[in-house]
């Protein structure tokens, strides 16, 4: 029953995706291939650090390393050195993500907890160090690049195509790390999770087993890092970046590794959010650090948890008694943004250098900044009761919305008579994926 | 008194002359000790005697300072856990060592796997190990644990996890099984139970427990041994070690209740 519902949600996405492109610009087309590599990314990551408790800090490694793979592949191809269809070239990511994941694995997995994520960060900063230096391989500073070859019929020129490259990949790749959460190595895998120790006294050689599945994490990680190659036609040694590993927890946590789709949302979500936000402001790594707490702090199962809840409530009819309360708190937070948005954009607009030669040539006075189109002088008082009554409305607002979103979802709760966790309080972090027979 | 049939002479895990220390501290001071194959062994002595770094030992957790360890005949001292564990031999734990957001069923799957070959396959789900789900059935039968299948291991009650423990080292199909202290901060009724059970689990195994109840020592174990301060001071039947002077005075004079 769970089951089937979980395929119709997945057949329901999929059919979403692949019309999708008929209503995006080419802007958007390529955002969201980019959100679909990123979905990708995390999933692969989750595998390791959700289902076997392996939190690594250097998958950038192995995103680089399918990256560059694929580079390489498409290169020969271009070169006539051999025949090498384009549709396949993830799969020259996959298996140098494999294989590096098997060789920095058997290190990594040697260690547990903090130390495993110290050696994996290690490892990915000793690539990122080095890889400039090997220049026949990783190019110098500008990297290597080269086209995408027609194969198959297709000329793999225009983004659409490779939007449905990218989507098909994803899907199967989705599919086949569901796939494995049902296999005997990933049952085993929660297991290690759980509590190694006791798995070791089980009959089972633990550093194999998590050097493995390690790997296949890295493989799918590979693959994500072969279909940005392809995407970019291009990529230089900064893929390696800390930056990159970072990321893909950050999204994967946002996201919520709870559930298995979870991840794949938080990073979808974020990497659009990154990709409007950057060419609005040159805050908007503070915001993304701001939804990361704020996730933390009141929806620590993320997204996908928020989701999960929600669909429960959905299916019973019980929504109703959510909606009106959900606009209040909708209401209320947006109160808060807009004063938070406001300040913080309106100090980085007075601090830039535009704004200090303005001052000076008109002799140190303090003049008015643009801000979204508008005018404001930043020293009368009714511009800074913008933001302060805004958040002051907010924070007034906010208490009371919450009592009676907290109300409201008891009254939800009663009448589709199921679990009274509420949005914001402390949920199961447990995972339990796949069958439980 | 409880002797079972397939009970014998010959011996089936033996130590010889095994040493381990820490640093400058002797904890096993030279131990002999032989299990003989089918017998329900235990290991008693008084706290700090060496009885869990005993099991440690024997179950591959610490390496011997000096000294064997013989299963089978074949030694098996320093050799990792997991290889010891193919070879026969089996633990559980003390503090109770499940995997605490797994079901039931999945705790004892893990154990199922490993011994049928599943260690790391990819290629098959499980929901088609026909031959592994349904020994995991049957062991749940076993244990009594019908109710509980499908709840998280972390959920039960303290004895039914330790219960689960025990399943699950007893799932591996060792023929050498070592218990430390099955009942432990367990009520009459729940001793009751994990006894009747471990009797009829081990049946045709051969068992080593560490037990600080006398009453479960005398109605489940064939022999005793006594470890006090790293050393096997008696080995006999239960009778005779509650009678042999030097156990009671190890016991600080009291008698051995």
């Amino acid at each position: 029953m769970r089951l089937k519902r979980s395929f119709l949600f997945a057949l329901l996405a999929l059919a979403i995706l692949a019309a999708l492109p008929m209503f995006l610009s080419g802007n958007l087309l390529n955002a969201a291939i980019k959100m679909m590599i990123a979905a990708l990314f995390a999933l692969a990551f989750t595998l390791a650090m959700g289902q076997a408790g392996m939190l690594s800090f250097g998958h950038a490694a192995y995103y680089g390393l399918g990256a560059f793979a694929a580079l390489h592949l498409m290169r020969a191809a271009e070169q006539q050195l051999f025949f090498f269809p384009t549709p396949l070239i993830p799969l020259g990511g996959a298996l140098a993500g494999f294989v590096f994941g098997l060789i920095f694995g058997w290190f990594a997995t040697q260690r547990s907890g903090v130390y495993f994520s110290m050696v994996t960060l290690a490892l990915a900063e000793l690539l990122f160090t080095i890889a400039p230096t090997l220049s026949t391989i990783f190019g110098d500073e500008s990297g290597i690049s080269t086209i995408r070859g027609a194969s198959w019929g297709f000329t793999f020129g225009p983004d659409i195509e490779v939007y449905y490259l990218t989507l098909i990949w994803v899907a199967i790749c989705a599919f086949l790390m569901w796939a494995f959460t049902r296999t005997p190595l990933g049952r085993l895998a929660l297991a290690l999770r759980e509590n190694e120790h006791r798995v070791r006294f089980l009959g089972f050689n633990t550093h194999v087993a998590r050097t493995l599945i390690f790997a296949i994490s890295c493989l799918f990680t590979g693959v994500a890092g072969a279909l940005v190659a392809i995407a970019n036609e291009a990529a230089n040694y900064t893929i390696f970046a800390a930056q990159g590993s970072a990321n893909v927890v950050l999204q994967t946590f946002i996201g919520g590794a709870g559930t298995f789709f979870g991840p794949a949302l938080g990073a979808a979500v974020m990497t659009f959010f990154a990709r409007v936000t950057s060419d609005l402001t040159r805050s908007w790594l503070l915001y993304q650090g701001l939804i990361f707490v704020l996730v933390m702090l009141f929806a620590p199962t993320g997204l996908g948890g928020l989701v999960e809840m929600h669909a429960r409530k959905l299916r019973s009819g019980a929504w109703r008694h959510l909606a009106g309360p959900y606009v209040l708190c909708a209401v209320a937070a947006l109160l808060l943004i807009a004063g938070v948005v406001f300040t913080v954009e309106s100090i980085h607009v007075v601090l830039t250098d535009a704004y200090t030669a303005a001052r000076r040539s008109a002799g140190g006075a303090w003049v008015p900044y643009k801000l979204f189109g508008f005018s404001f002088h930043p020293m009368v008082p009714t511009t800074w009761a913008i933001p302060v009554l805004s958040l002051a409305a907010g924070a007034a607002l906010l208490p009371i919305a919450r009592r009676i979103t907290m109300a409201a979802w008891k009254r939800a709760t009663e009448a589709g008579g199921d679990d009274a966790v509420a949005p914001g309080a402390p949920g199961p972090t447990a995972r339990n994926e796949g069958a439980t027979a | 008194m409880n002797a079972s049939a397939t009970m014998s002479a010959e011996p089936v895990l033996e130590l010889r002359g095994l040493r381990k220390s820490f640093g400058e501290t002797q904890i096993i001071r030279g131990v002999d000790l032989i299990v003989r194959r089918g017998e329900r062994h235990a290991l008693i002595g008084p706290n700090g005697a060496g009885k869990s770094t005993l099991f440690n030992l024997i179950s591959g957790h610490y390496v011997p300072t000096s000294g064997d360890i013989l299963l089978n005949g074949q030694p098996i001292g320093g050799m990792a856990p997991h290889l010891i564990n193919r070879r026969g031999l089996s633990r559980s734990f003390q503090i109770t060592n499940v995997f605490p957001r797994l079901s039931v069923a999945e705790n004892l799957r893990i154990s199922i796997m490993g011994k049928r070959g599943h260690r790391f396959t990819v290629f098959r789900a499980v929901s088609g190990l026909k031959d592994v789900n349904d020994e995991v059935d049957a062991y749940i039968e076993k244990l009594r644990l019908q109710k509980r299948r499908n709840d998280m291991a972390g959920d039960l009650a303290y004895s039914e996890q330790r219960i689960l423990e025990m399943g699950m080292s007893l799932a591996t199909d060792p023929t050498v099984l070592i218990l430390d202290e099955p009942t432990a901060g367990m009520s009459r009724e729940e001793t009751t139970y994990i006894v009747d059970v471990i009797r009829q689990v081990t049946e045709g195994r051969t068992l080593l427990v560490v037990e600080h109840d006398m009453s479960v020592v005398f109605t489940l174990c064939d022999r005793v041994s006594v470890l006090v301060y790293g050393e096997v001071i008696a080995t006999g039947d239960p009778a005779s070690v509650r009678a042999n002077k030097k156990v009671q005075e190890a016991y600080l004079g009291e008698e051995v209740h």
